[in-house]
């Protein structure tokens, strides 16, 4: 990093490091070195609530003669995992020029399931089918990833009922609606041993012995009987414990997290330096910009006196009636 | 806008129309050195509404060069605090603070103070140009991490 030799002092100037602890098909472990608070919260946020997938978004029902109301079913729909493999080449629906969606912009799934047995039947995310053009052949597909290979349930349908429906998964962002976060669960975690003391523990009578330690516990030095607080001292050890949804694989969760910190801060960049000069000047502003630091906040008048509290009819100090600083009372004002 | 504390009773007549002056008079004029193109009222609905990409960064009234509050469209703290931190590691930079006036408006301020010898816009460009370098940095470090991690994971098994 190229900073400036007077903030070389400190941890973050040696550069940031990374080092991974755990990692499989459902989650990654890692700690974040050197790096400060700041970013380390940024990541973690974005990972959160900014990073695109898909998620079924408009639901048609042509019939549906289960127990669940329409917009019930509507709802558990949305929140099937579907696999955004791809997703990044999807355009979002109110980008797209077609009127409504189209294959640019969405990933059509149909599901259709009628009890013709004697028992109840279990409807699940394998029975929806992905129909028409996709970008990939995994994109907008549900995930399945237990042992029965059926997916999340959906719903159960008696004897002779049936559901019959059309599904329109669309990209977009946890923000919106958390039906499209990719992260089932971010740990994040610093400060093991509360040296810092950001967290004030609540104990019965000891709060060594009721809070058991951390797994990250063993990775930092314990503290030293007795030693003094240190005031200085500031994060830089950070473990994140990124869990996916299954619509992406963990580590593709941290790589396009930072993705999408680049992109927002490469929009901003783009529009700060193209702007220079004239744009970046324009848009609405109150209309007393212009008129002498007196008025800038608004609050004075034209009448303006020497204060923002003094009206054209006060006198002096704060406060003032026609009457002086006296009262009828006699009294002397404040004292 | 706060009522004006203090104020009696008034009589009509004697009541200040508005707060805008009417007429522009040659006291008034901007002496903050910045290029600004006049926005008399009302016609700021004339031009743009909706056709263009929205203004993301706009900068707030009563800004000179070296003290400026910026208004972010559509941005929060997962990037006001960052930013925040990397515009006050500037050394040049004398003050900075970041703000989210109302949790339900998607709006975020910044406050950039500098000494003498750079402005705020350009202390602002290089908080963002450093955290996309930080960003471009911890990328590398994650890939050659997991890269690592497999190999150690395929040594193993």
């Amino acid at each position: 990093m190229d900073y400036d030799p007077m903030a070389m002092d400190d941890a973050e100037s040696l550069g940031p490091v990374v080092k991974i602890s755990q990692a499989d098909s459902v989650r990654v472990k890692f700690e974040l070195q050197n790096a400060d608070i700041s970013f380390a919260n940024s990541l973690r946020r974005v990972m959160l609530a900014e990073i695109p997938t898909i998620a079924i978004d408009l639901v048609e029902i042509e019939s549906n003669s289960s127990v669940l109301a329409d917009e019930f079913i509507a709802h558990r729909l949305g929140l099937i995992p579907l696999n955004a493999e791809g997703v990044e080449h999807l355009l979002y629906s109110r980008d797209c020029d077609c009127e409504e969606y189209c294959e640019h912009c969405s990933v059509k799934l149909t599901l259709h399931a009628k009890c013709t047995g004697y028992e109840n039947m279990s409807v699940s995310a394998r029975d929806l089918v992905p129909v028409g053009d996709r970008m990939n052949q995994n994109l907008g597909t549900p995930v399945i990833n237990d042992k029965d290979g059926t997916g999340p349930l959906i719903l159960k349908l008696r004897p002779e009922q049936e559901i019959k429906l059309e599904c329109i998964a669309k990209k977009g962002i946890a923000k919106e609606h958390a039906k499209w976060a990719p992260s089932a669960a971010i740990g994040f975690e610093y400060d093991p041993h509360n040296k810092l003391r950001h967290l004030d523990l609540w104990y019965e009578t000891d709060p060594k012995t009721e809070w058991p330690p951390s797994e990250y516990a063993k990775w930092e030095e314990p503290p030293v009987e007795g030693e003094p607080f240190d005031f200085d001292a500031v994060p830089n050890h950070f473990y994140y414990n990124v869990e996916t949804a299954g619509n992406l694989p963990p580590d593709g969760i941290v790589a396009e997290g930072i993705k999408v910190i680049q992109q927002k801060l490469a929009g901003l960049i783009h529009e700060l330096t193209e702007g220079e000069g004239e744009g970046g000047y324009e848009g609405p502003r109150s209309p007393d910009y212009n008129s002498g630091p007196d008025t800038g906040y608004g609050y004075s008048t034209s009448y303006g006196g020497n204060g923002g509290n003094q009206s054209a009819w006060g006198g002096g100090g704060g406060g003032t009636t026609p009457f002086g600083n006296q009262t009828s009372y006699g009294g002397g004002g404040w004292s | 806008m706060a009522a004006r504390p203090d104020s009696e009773d008034i009589a009509m007549d004697d009541a200040p129309t508005s707060h805008q002056p009417e007429v522009k008079d040659d006291a008034m004029v901007d002496d903050e050195g910045l290029d600004v193109d006049e926005n008399e009222n009302g016609n700021e609905y004339d031009e743009e509404e909706e056709e263009e990409e929205v203004q993301r960064i706009k900068l707030l009234p009563g800004s000179t060069e070296t003290a400026a509050s910026f208004e972010f469209t559509n941005e929060g703290h997962t990037l006001g605090n960052a930013l925040r931190y990397f515009i006050m590691r500037n050394p040049d930079v004398e003050f900075c603070g970041h703000a989210i006036p109302h949790p339900s408006e998607p709006k975020m301020n910044v406050r950039i103070q500098t000494f003498e010898g750079t402005t705020a816009i350009e202390a602002l460009e290089k908080g963002l140009r450093d955290i996309q370098e930080l960003c471009d940095v911890v990328t590398d470090k994650f890939v050659a991490a997991a890269t690592d991690f497999d190999k150690k994971k395929a040594a193993t098994a």
